[in-house]
């Protein structure tokens, strides 16, 4: 007969009501697990969706999500042209926060190189991918804006016409995907007094050069909107994407590339552990003590609350011990219940969780590993709490039925 | 063959001159089918008594055999005191001390388990029968009255089959009719199933029902009748 189970089963509302307790713990062990994965899976979700071999950033950097990457644009058709390489792909990349109506989104923007990409290979959920050059975007779903919104960019009006699912940057915000040229547009867009500042400035810094007043004529081409002077740089791109032909060749293409002065190169792979060293480093860090410190309350809890039923008991395993019940039975009775207890707590924190971390701010993903992970976990917790109270049980007298 | 016998035991609490001996080499000899009265005021030594042989409380000094083994040698149990009183000893006590998240038939199984029967459900189904409660089988010991919750305590004493049976003021939480009831059934209890019933009371309404009257004073036995 399991003593413990008989217990729960007489008193399930002191059982259920201490569990209930524990699974409140349990419930952010398990959400800073959870939050855990899915800082992992936010961080690199859109370096495996992109499908690179080979990342070309800025020579020095780690690329344009742990750091900060400017490329010539012309690098993209160096890059296409080094032999073993069947497709390069410039790449933007910006987070930028703008107002939509009364609420402020924040997003990652990045471009594809229209025509050539249009977001067939990005997840989604609705929609198409790009049909046209311009004023069109892909969102994420987590946005909140649905296929056919209108949204005011750069002065321009530009419509949702595809949606995906958890398609986020490294930061964990959603990514918004549009043409490479609507991209630039945005980026680079300034407000019209801005504008007009800097072709005063430009004709200004003209007027005081030998070449400015020798061609007065050319204050006029610098103050055309039209026109851009050819010593100033030509918009950036954050990286290129190349796709190898076949994998024999991507030693080739990298040791190629990384010969080059303005370039560093990275595999998809090794872009990803830049990404998790340096972004999710200290957030681990930091989930993981938050983590340490509610298991230790937790163990000090279970462990007060197991002592507390087994005081309570102290009459009835007294009369086990008078029957001459081997310590062996009155250990398992103590464990049980504090396995039973930590078991029930998981199942409860398990329920709860997984109706409010979907409307948790940040992405928590319970993968069957951490679900396994946390209750092994909580058996551990359990035993360890369980030990005060056995070592109780233990020392209690079996004299102590014979007393009235 | 005696059930139990105990020679020259010896119990004694505090040092110097606050010494007090609650058993003063005290020798007892009982026989398995009987029931045996201790009688005594209080502090004359009687729960002490009951504690010593019941392998609660080991002794200073003496011996104690039980079915002729020797279990007690000079003060110390010549094995582990558990399993010495789980094959050999049962209890009854004041109240009842059922526990309390198990239905009666499981107050006896739990101790039939213990006590290593083959079969526990059966046999506490045998002894819930044997003592007349087995309607209450199902009920928990907070729905059973005084004198049910003593019958499944018998019930639960005889899962083992012991060689001794040791109750201490089993009645003393009953009424006089529900406890004259209690100790008929632990004569019946020794005459029908064979073991040696130690019972401490102080109800001198029920002796006539015993085989055997011991009366304790300042830790010894200072009197003996045998009322058969």
């Amino acid at each position: 007969m399991n003593l413990a189970l008989q217990d729960v089963r007489r008193n399930p509302g002191r059982f259920v009501g201490t569990s209930i307790g524990m699974s409140l713990l349990f419930t952010v062990v398990l959400a800073m697990a959870g939050i855990y994965q899915g800082l992992v899976d936010d961080a690199t979700v859109l370096v495996r969706s992109l499908h690179a071999d080979v990342w070309v950033v800025q020579h020095g950097t780690r690329g344009p999500f742990a750091d900060i990457s400017r490329l010539d644009p012309s690098i993209e058709a160096r890059v296409a042209s080094v032999s073993g390489v069947r497709r390069a792909r410039a790449f933007t990349y910006q987070v930028l926060q703008r107002q939509h109506g009364a609420r402020s989104l924040r997003f990652a923007l990045i471009g594809e190189a229209w025509p050539d990409q249009r977001g067939e290979e990005l997840p989604l959920l609705e929609g198409r991918p790009l049909g046209q050059s311009h004023g069109e975007l892909i969102a994420d779903a987590s946005l909140g804006l649905p296929v056919g919104t209108t949204l005011l960019l750069a002065d321009e009006e530009y419509r949702v016409v595809g949606l995906t699912k958890q398609f986020l940057a490294s930061s964990g915000d959603p990514v918004l995907v549009a043409t490479r040229s609507d991209t630039q547009l945005i980026l680079e867009n300034l407000p019209p007094d801005a504008v007009r500042t800097e072709r005063e400035r430009r004709a200004e810094r003209l007027r005081r050069t030998d070449l400015g007043r020798g061609q007065p004529s050319l204050e006029d081409l610098a103050v055309d909107p039209r026109w851009r002077p050819p010593a100033l740089p030509s918009s950036t791109v954050s990286a290129v994407l190349v796709d190898v032909d076949g994998d024999a060749r991507l030693d080739d293409v990298r040791r190629t590339i990384a010969s080059w002065p303005d370039a560093s190169v990275y595999t998809t792979d090794e872009q990803t552990k830049l990404l998790l060293d340096g972004v999710v480093e200290k957030p681990r860090r930091q989930l993981g003590l938050f983590s340490l410190i509610l298991v230790v309350t937790s163990s000090f809890l279970i462990a007060a609350v197991i002592y507390m039923l087994t005081l309570q008991k102290t009459h009835d395993i007294a009369v086990l011990k008078l029957m001459g019940a081997p310590a062996t039975r009155i250990a398992a009775m103590v464990l049980q219940q504090a396995w039973l207890i930590g078991l029930l707590g998981y199942a409860i924190a398990i329920a709860i969780g997984t109706q409010a971390f979907p409307h948790f701010p940040r992405r928590v993903v319970l993968t069957t590993l951490s679900l396994a992970g946390v209750g092994a976990l909580v058996v551990v917790v359990s035993t360890l709490a369980s030990l005060l109270g056995v070592a109780y049980a233990l020392k209690v007298d079996p004299g102590r039925a014979l007393e009235a | 063959m005696e059930a139990v016998v105990a020679e020259r035991i010896t119990k004694c609490y505090g040092e110097g001159d606050t010494r007090v001996c609650a058993l003063n080499e005290i020798s007892i000899r009982l026989e398995g089918g009987k029931i045996v009265a201790l009688l005594g005021p209080s502090g004359s030594g009687k729960s002490t008594l009951i504690k010593a042989v019941g392998l609660v409380t080991p002794p200073d000094a003496g011996d104690i055999w039980m079915q002729g083994r020797l279990v007690v040698r000079a003060g110390e149990p010549t094995a582990s005191a558990s399993k010495l009183r789980r094959e050999y000893l049962g209890f009854v006590f004041q109240k009842a001390n059922l526990i309390p998240f198990l239905t009666a038939r499981q107050n006896v199984e739990i101790a039939c388990e213990i006590g290593g029967e083959p079969n526990p459900r059966a046999r506490a189904m045998e002894l819930l029968e044997y003592l007349g409660v087995t309607k209450r089988a199902s009920a928990l010991p907070a729905t059973l009255s005084g004198g049910e919750q003593q019958r499944i305590a018998i019930a639960r004493a005889l899962a083992n089959r012991p060689s001794l049976i040791l109750a201490d003021e089993p009645t003393a939480a009953l009424d006089k009719a529900r406890g004259r009831a209690v100790m008929e059934l632990f004569g019946r209890v020794a005459h029908e199933q064979g073991a040696a019933v130690l019972v401490v009371t102080h109800d001198q309404r029920t002796l006539d029902l015993f085989d055997e009257l011991y009366q304790m004073e300042d830790g010894r036995l200072e009197g003996w009748r045998d009322v058969g």
